[in-house]
């Protein structure tokens, strides 16, 4: 009888051995996906995680960066609810360098529209070891 | 089909596995851009905006495309050790999502979920024993069917089906009409949670609770919001769902220790005696310790900063091992099955489904603050 026939939906011999091999296999990405961005990546590209319009860029090429240095500052539309009532308000985010590095470009200009995912505000060159 | 071992076990996924992973590159590369920038009834993007069709429900139609047009009802032979790996995937990309959140968000509304879904899990496998013998039902399919609409609709009837002497046939059906059910709610739930104006927090409450299957919840959860972010609709969502699949040992127990009381006890299926414990045991889906896993390297920052390159890359890669799965699971709903279910399992499955489905909907309008936990 083949394994279909008895109902089983995996490769693996049990349920538990699937269990055990996805909590191995997440392991292996996240490992790969760590050492990739720690020790391999060449440069790193810094774009917004939200639309947005650009008021400040406080970096430029060439220069070194530390880990909570202020890289940019955007104006972006704030949805929240609050006590039930969808509220719309803009707000500013500033955001710092997660890692040590060196500037190598600067993509954008003050007053500039950022696009989720799209724009490429700075390209650089994070310390090895460190996750940008 | 023979079991296979060793070297021609790993080669025979590959071919299906082959077909999974392409068909999820072609949706995202080609068919997902091309629908974004699509004019139709004269607005672009019409397709993306307005039925939600994104990647993720893309890879569930293809799939089930393949099993019902291509593959003629059954996954060919060829294809069938790679398709097996459906679980796999989705089960890898649910420990990935706990990447979104912290332990302490988690303690935020970890115990509104307990509450929730707890209620709606046991309310529905009660209805359906009571419902099933109702209307005559065999009691092994009660058994399965109170799994399936319960907590999960192919897990929890997979490890019900020894307790309760299901035939494979049986554990099919519940699975196909439990699926089958899932795919109508998973493209009518963004149109009400946009109708009804729900936040990402009620509606990832509301599918979590009110979906039974974890590929579902989130392919809901993301045509609802594309987005996968702390704070999103689908880590709302998730949370919910590893609630349930949590409470599979539980669920499991109450239905093998009801069908042994209901028959003579020498009868019963598993010849021993139950305990939660022994259940607890051999049943609580240990994959779910890996979700934890991520969610306390997340709190401790060893995965990135949250807006970070490493962070994003984790992501897209979850979004493709989720993707890969549901394609998969898109080529285990057969609509031949799904005819042939018919008759009472249909009937219960659907009025279950649909009872707590609506029920959990007014419960979190009712109860559940549209402002965000986290």
């Amino acid at each position: 009888m083949s394994d279909k026939a008895k109902g089983k939906m995996t490769v693996f011999k049990t349920d538990r051995h699937e269990d055990a091999a996805a909590m191995v296999f997440v392991s292996l990405v996240v490992a790969f996906v760590l050492v990739y961005m720690a020790y391999v990546v060449p440069t790193v590209t810094i774009k917004p995680n939200q639309d947005g319009k650009l008021i400040a860029i406080k970096v430029q090429p060439d220069q070194e960066i530390k880990k909570g240095d202020l890289i940019y500052s955007f104006e972006y539309k704030d949805k929240k609810f609050v006590n039930g009532e969808l509220q719309e308000k803009l707000a500013i985010k500033d955001v710092l360098a997660s890692t040590n590095g060196k500037v190598l470009s600067v993509g954008v200009k003050e007053g500039d529209a950022l696009k989720k995912g799209k724009t490429n505000i700075i390209v650089m060159d994070h310390e090895k070891g460190t996750l940008p | 089909m023979e079991e296979k071992k060793g070297l021609a076990h790993i080669l025979a996924i590959v071919p299906g596995l082959a077909v999974m992973v392409g068909t999820l590159y072609l949706l995202r590369t080609f068919v997902e851009p091309w629908m974004k920038d699509a004019v139709v009834f004269g607005q672009k993007g019409w397709l993306v905006q307005v039925l939600s069709l994104n990647y993720i429900l893309l890879s569930i139609i293809a799939g089930i495309i393949y099993r019902n047009v291509f593959f003629g009802g059954k996954i060919p032979d060829w294809a069938e050790a790679g398709f097996r790996t459906t679980r796999l995937f989705i089960k890898s990309g649910v420990i990935m999502l706990g990447s979104l959140y912290t332990l302490q968000k988690l303690a935020k509304v970890g115990s509104i979920a307990i509450l929730l879904i707890s209620t709606f899990v046991f309310g529905t496998v009660f209805f359906v024993i009571w419902y099933g013998k109702r209307i005559g039902m065999e009691r092994s399919m009660i058994g399965v069917m109170g799994a399936s609409c319960g907590v999960c609709g192919v897990s929890a009837a997979v490890a019900t089906s020894p307790g309760v002497n299901a035939k494979p046939s049986e554990v099919a059906l519940a699975i196909a009409t439990i699926l089958g059910f899932g795919i109508m709610t998973m493209f009518v739930s963004p149109f009400i949670g946009k109708a009804l104006s729900m936040s990402d927090y009620q509606f990832g409450a509301w599918v979590g609770t009110g979906i039974l299957n974890s590929g579902q919840v989130l392919a809901t959860c993301l045509a609802f919001n594309p987005t996968f972010a702390p704070g999103t609709a689908v880590a709302y969502g998730e949370i919910w769902n590893v609630v349930r699949v949590i409470s599979i040992p539980f669920v499991v127990f109450i239905i093998t220790t009801w069908a042994c009381k209901a028959e003579a006890a020498e009868s019963c299926a598993t010849g021993e005696k139950m305990s939660l414990t022994k259940v607890f045991k051999d049943r609580f889906p240990i994959f779910v310790l890996g979700f934890f896993g991520m969610t306390a390297l997340s709190s401790l920052g060893w995965l990135g900063a949250e807006g970070s390159n490493t962070l994003h890359l984790m992501r897209d890669v979850m979004s493709w091992i989720f993707g890969i799965g549901l394609v998969g699971q898109g080529a285990y709903i057969d609509f031949r099955e799904l005819k042939r279910a018919g008759g009472k399992p249909l009937r219960v499955g659907l009025v279950a489904g649909t009872l707590k489905y609506v029920v959990a909907l007014i419960v979190i309008m009712l109860f559940v603050s549209k402002d965000a936990s986290f």
